[in-house]
């Protein structure tokens, strides 16, 4: 019972060419063994005449030459029915009318459907309306009731059960070529072409064929197999054609399945197993036109021991390391993320520390790792395959090594995070206070009233107005920047000793954006609390952090504390960072591009210095040598074989200064 | 607003669909005049009788009749078996369709959800792929199939129960009975929609797994089993419910197959014996109802949308 979604997650790597590799994916050994069985049943409909059978109703009982119930065996290899009949004999016979009824009811509907469903979607309107009404009747109409009512007027003759069956397939054939007719009509090409004073309607047609040609076919198949489908249940309840067919003679022998089974038993599995290579091959051709996605599985593993070392003061300005001071300490950390192009090493190597009370910020571009690197220290990955190496310590818990139980006590109680979109970040179908209140009940055990009058307290604390009112409000009535409120809370709910704010601001408008800054500051003093804030935006980080971390291509590449970082930026992408600072008219969160080219791909990146591609002072050492750390201080260090030397851009932080008053 | 207009669809098919019927099973081979009139009626006799079932009016006038006495629920005596209207046959036969089709619904519902949020944690891994496989398998068992094969595994050869419902006990009356007797047709039946929302859910739980809010959820140390069904199970159970609610058509002609199949005196062989002996009031009832219980349960799916999500009971999104 392999199914195609197997075969299509086997392959390692996704197609590059659509028309051969596609295939290949689509048509693996289980879809050419439905081939061949439905060859085997036309071959049976087309020649059961002259097939060496006996004759399907001739009685055995009375020739004497199949017993009545005769097992399965040589003499006859589906046994033998209450009278002696053949079974297989009757099971081939069986194919024919299968086949014909199967084959032109589906054409028929096909046909009929995708005129409809074009019609509907090409000329949309009052068309589009009456058919969707004509759907909804006749899904509401149950098809049983109306075969049974249709076949006692008609009779029960193949013409009849022919149009029965293409009347009732019509609906899901009407369905898909509507859809595809109505994203089709709304492309731009199609407008344009018409503004060129082509035949709008020959262009959709010309355009549609071969769009609706696939998925129509691909649901022939299974409509097909719906189709005998209904034939059986039809039988079943004692309506069905005048001949042999499969649903009659399950049907037949379903009162025999105490001393007979096979009378049943063999005809159904026939019946089955057909219905089955016909899904199956529908199946695989849908793949064709929706490669299905290769799903990489949903796991987080941990790559090597502990390092022995580990947690060492590497940064240290002179004085001994405190460890008790060290609110967040992040060592080599490694996250790979392992996909079917290869693995993204979406931090490579990054070493850093967070004291209490003290603000970092991380800066860089999309794709620099910086988001890659807040998920690295909650162990938080939407569908991916992921690993880590180093160590990640906050407060003391090993975050990689730790029991889950103790890593989930510790995200609970000590870590508070901030995600860029207030607007996904809230559960849409949960009340403000079940989401408020939850960590606290799990975490810290609070009945529910003491965690009520906290989360009340909290929300007060943050800015929110009628706090008790808002506790009732699903997410979707707030406003945005109350919403960034509501998860600025939740963030802070157990009283954790490091926020870590991924963008926080950077959907907001900018008068919020300031206001959210300042509350975040304002916080953090009150509690003695840390904060990670990663961010693109220079000016953000100038106000609001006590040291700043730029990180390019999974790397930091230059680190130091703020003001000495402005003053005298070494490291060549820093600056072109702090040239690149939006203009002050254009609303902040624009995404920075002055800087030619984009980051490296993470893949297979770069030797040397990851930003020499895109550096104008680079060298050729640049492109094979890692740059060393070197420093300025003892606290401020940069990796950078032709650093800016001191006055050579000197304007430029001024620049900043301005933006972030 | 919206409400109304979607009640006014909802009516407006429900008329469509016994007007069909009507005019269906009018245009029907037999006449009830001479099927109530007997054999050895004289002609004179049939036309008293027909004059009497005002069956010389034109249709839309005896459709119009109908309805009339449809809504106080008396849709007219039955031809055939003397002395009873329609409705009291269908009283009952309905309480056991209704049973296997509820039952095989809290089947379905109760096998599908777990399987699916179990698959929907690791997308691609070992339990994920047997449930795709197996569903896909499912999906290609017709209902009478499905049955036969349990019917022979579970009753014949394991013999732990019975292959048909024989003199079933009231639920009231002796509901382990009744529940034993009635398991293996429900299972059968819910079978088929395990296959159908397994797939549903399991995609959507996929995409709701990758939402800012989950990720949140885990950065907040809440436990998986937590996340998954208090905070990703009901933002990704709308596709679910409307499946629900459409298959609801399907699951009344399953119904009847597995009516047939265990010997279960429902709607579905009252429908059947009726179309045999031409007793078109009792049918077009049947159908009436049927009907109406389909747009009802569909209309009840959308009132549950805005439960579900709150958004779209104010229009958000």
């Amino acid at each position: 019972m392999a199914s195609p979604d197997m075969s299509a997650t086997d392959q390692p790597s996704p197609p590059v060419s659509r028309s051969t590799s596609v295939f290949r994916l689509a048509f693996g050994p289980v879809v050419w063994l439905s081939i061949f069985w439905i060859a085997l049943l036309v071959f049976a409909a087309v020649f059961r005449d002259v097939l060496p059978l006996r004759d399907p109703d001739e009685l055995g009982i009375r020739t004497r030459e199949v017993e009545k119930f005769e097992s399965p065996g040589w003499n006859a290899f589906f046994g033998g029915d209450s009278q002696g009949r053949d079974v297989f004999s009757r099971v081939v016979w069986g194919a024919r009318p299968a086949l014909i009824l199967g084959v032109s009811a589906t054409v028929i509907a096909a046909l009929v459907g995708s005129i409809v469903g074009m019609a509907a979607g090409y000329l949309r309107g009052r068309v589009d309306l009456v058919t969707s009404v004509l759907i909804d009747i006749a899904l509401a109409f149950p098809v049983l009731v109306l075969l049974i009512t249709v076949r006692a007027s008609f009779g029960n003759s193949m013409f009849v059960f022919v149009i029965l069956f293409s009347v009732t397939g019509i609906p899901p054939y009407a369905r898909i070529v509507r859809g595809a007719t109505l994203s089709l009509a709304e492309r731009e090409f199609v407008d344009a072409a018409a503004a060129l004073g082509a035949n709008r309607r020959r262009i959709v047609l010309r355009e549609l064929a071969p769009n609706i040609a696939l998925p129509v076919l691909s649901f022939a198949f299974i409509g097909f197999a719906i189709v005998i489908v209904a034939e059986g249940g039809l039988a079943f309840i004692g309506l069905s054609l005048d001949e042999i067919t499969w649903g009659k003679l399950i049907s037949e022998g379903t009162g025999d399945i105490q001393n007979a089974a096979h009378v049943a038993l063999l005809p159904a599995t026939t019946m089955f197993l057909t219905i089955l290579a016909f899904n199956l091959l529908g199946d695989a051709i849908r793949s064709i036109v929706a490669p299905r996605q290769v799903l990489t599985q949903r796991q987080l593993s941990v790559d090597g021991e502990r390092p022995d070392t580990a947690p060492t003061e590497v940064e240290s300005n002179g004085t001994a390391p405190h460890e008790d001071r060290r609110v967040l300490d992040i060592v080599d950390l490694h996250t790979k993320l392992h996909t079917p192009l290869g693995d993204v090493r979406a931090v490579d190597g990054v070493t850093l520390h967070v004291d209490r009370g003290e603000a970092l910020g991380i800066v860089g571009e999309s794709g620099s790792g910086k988001t890659m690197l807040l998920r690295s220290i909650v162990g938080t990955f939407a569908l991916a395959d992921v690993s880590r190496s180093g160590t990640v310590d906050v407060a003391g818990v090993d975050m990689l090594r730790a029991d889950p139980a103790t890593v989930r006590h510790a995200l609970g109680t000590r870590i508070g995070m901030v995600s860029q979109d207030p607007l996904t970040a809230l559960n849409p179908v949960r009340r403000i206070e079940t989401q408020l209140v939850e960590p606290m009940r799990v975490h810290l055990g609070l009945d529910k009233a003491a965690a009520r009058a906290r989360v009340i307290e909290l929300l007060r604390s943050v800015g929110l107005p009628d706090p008790e009112r808002r506790l009732r409000a699903y997410p979707h009535e707030l406003s945005g920047g109350m919403r960034q409120r509501v998860t600025i809370a939740m963030a802070l709910v157990n009283d954790p000793e490091l926020l870590l704010a991924d963008e926080p601001t950077t959907a907001l408008d900018v008068t919020v954006q300031r206001q959210l800054l300042e509350l975040l500051g304002e916080l953090r003093r009150e509690r003695t609390m840390s904060m990670v804030l990663v961010t693109h935006d220079l000016a953000v980080v100038k106000g609001y952090t006590d040291r700043v971390a730029i990180m390019y291509g999974g790397r930091v590449v230059e680190s130091g504390p703020t003001e000495s970082l402005f003053a005298q930026p070494r490291h060549r992408y820093t600056v072109a960072l702090m040239q690149s600072v939006p203009d002050l008219s254009l609303p902040s969160h624009s995404e920075l591009e002055v800087i030619d080219g984009l980051p490296p791909s993470l893949v297979d990146p770069p030797a040397g210095c990851r930003f020499a591609a895109r550096c104008s002072s680079a060298t050729d050492i640049c492109r094979t040598d890692t740059p060393v750390r070197e420093h300025v201080d003892s606290s401020h260090w940069f990796r950078c074989h032709h650093p800016v030397e001191p006055g050579e851009l000197a304007s430029v932080p001024v620049q900043i200064a301005e933006t972030s008053s | 607003m919206v409400i109304a207009r979607r009640v006014a669809r909802l009516v407006f098919v429900v008329f469509v669909v016994t007007f069909l019927t009507f005019f269906l099973l009018d245009r029907a081979p037999g006449d009830p005049a001479e099927l109530k009139a007997g054999l050895n009626a004289t002609p004179e006799v049939v036309a008293e009788i027909r004059a009497e079932l005002g069956l010389d009016d034109p249709l839309f006038v005896r459709y119009l009749d109908w309805l009339a006495g449809a809504i106080r629920l008396d849709f007219g005596e039955s031809l055939v078996t003397e002395g009873f209207t329609s409705w009291d046959l269908i009283r009952e036969a309905l309480p056991k369709t209704l049973e296997l089709m509820i039952l095989a619904e809290l089947m379905a519902i109760g096998i599908a959800v777990p399987l699916a949020i179990a698959a929907a944690r690791r997308p691609g891994g070992v339990l994920d792929r047997v449930t795709s496989a197996g569903a896909f398998g499912l999906l290609a068992l017709p209902s009478f199939v499905l049955g036969i094969y349990l019917s022979y595994v579970v009753g014949v050869q394991l013999g732990w129960l019975p292959t048909i419902v024989d003199d079933l006990p009231g639920l009231n009356d002796d509901p382990l009975e009744n529940l034993r007797q009635m398991f293996l047709p429900s299972l059968t039946l819910a079978l088929a929609l395990v296959a159908v929302y397994l797939r549903l859910l399991r995609s959507d739980l996929i995409d709701t797994l990758q939402q800012d809010y989950v990720m949140l959820a885990q950065a907040r140390g809440l436990s998986e089993r937590r996340i998954l069904w208090r905070h990703a199970l009901r933002p990704s159970s709308l596709n679910l419910t409307t499946a629900i609610g459409l298959n609801v058509a399907g699951l009344i002609g399953g119904a009847f197959i597995i009516e047939v199949l265990f010997a279960i005196n429902g709607m579905g062989r009252l429908t059947i014996l009726r179309v045999a002996q031409e007793d078109f009031p009792v049918v077009t009832a049947v159908v009436a109802l049927l009907t109406v219980a389909y747009v009802t349960v569909n209309f009840i799916v959308d009132l549950l949308y805005r439960v579900i999500d709150p958004r779209i009971r104010d229009g958000v999104a």
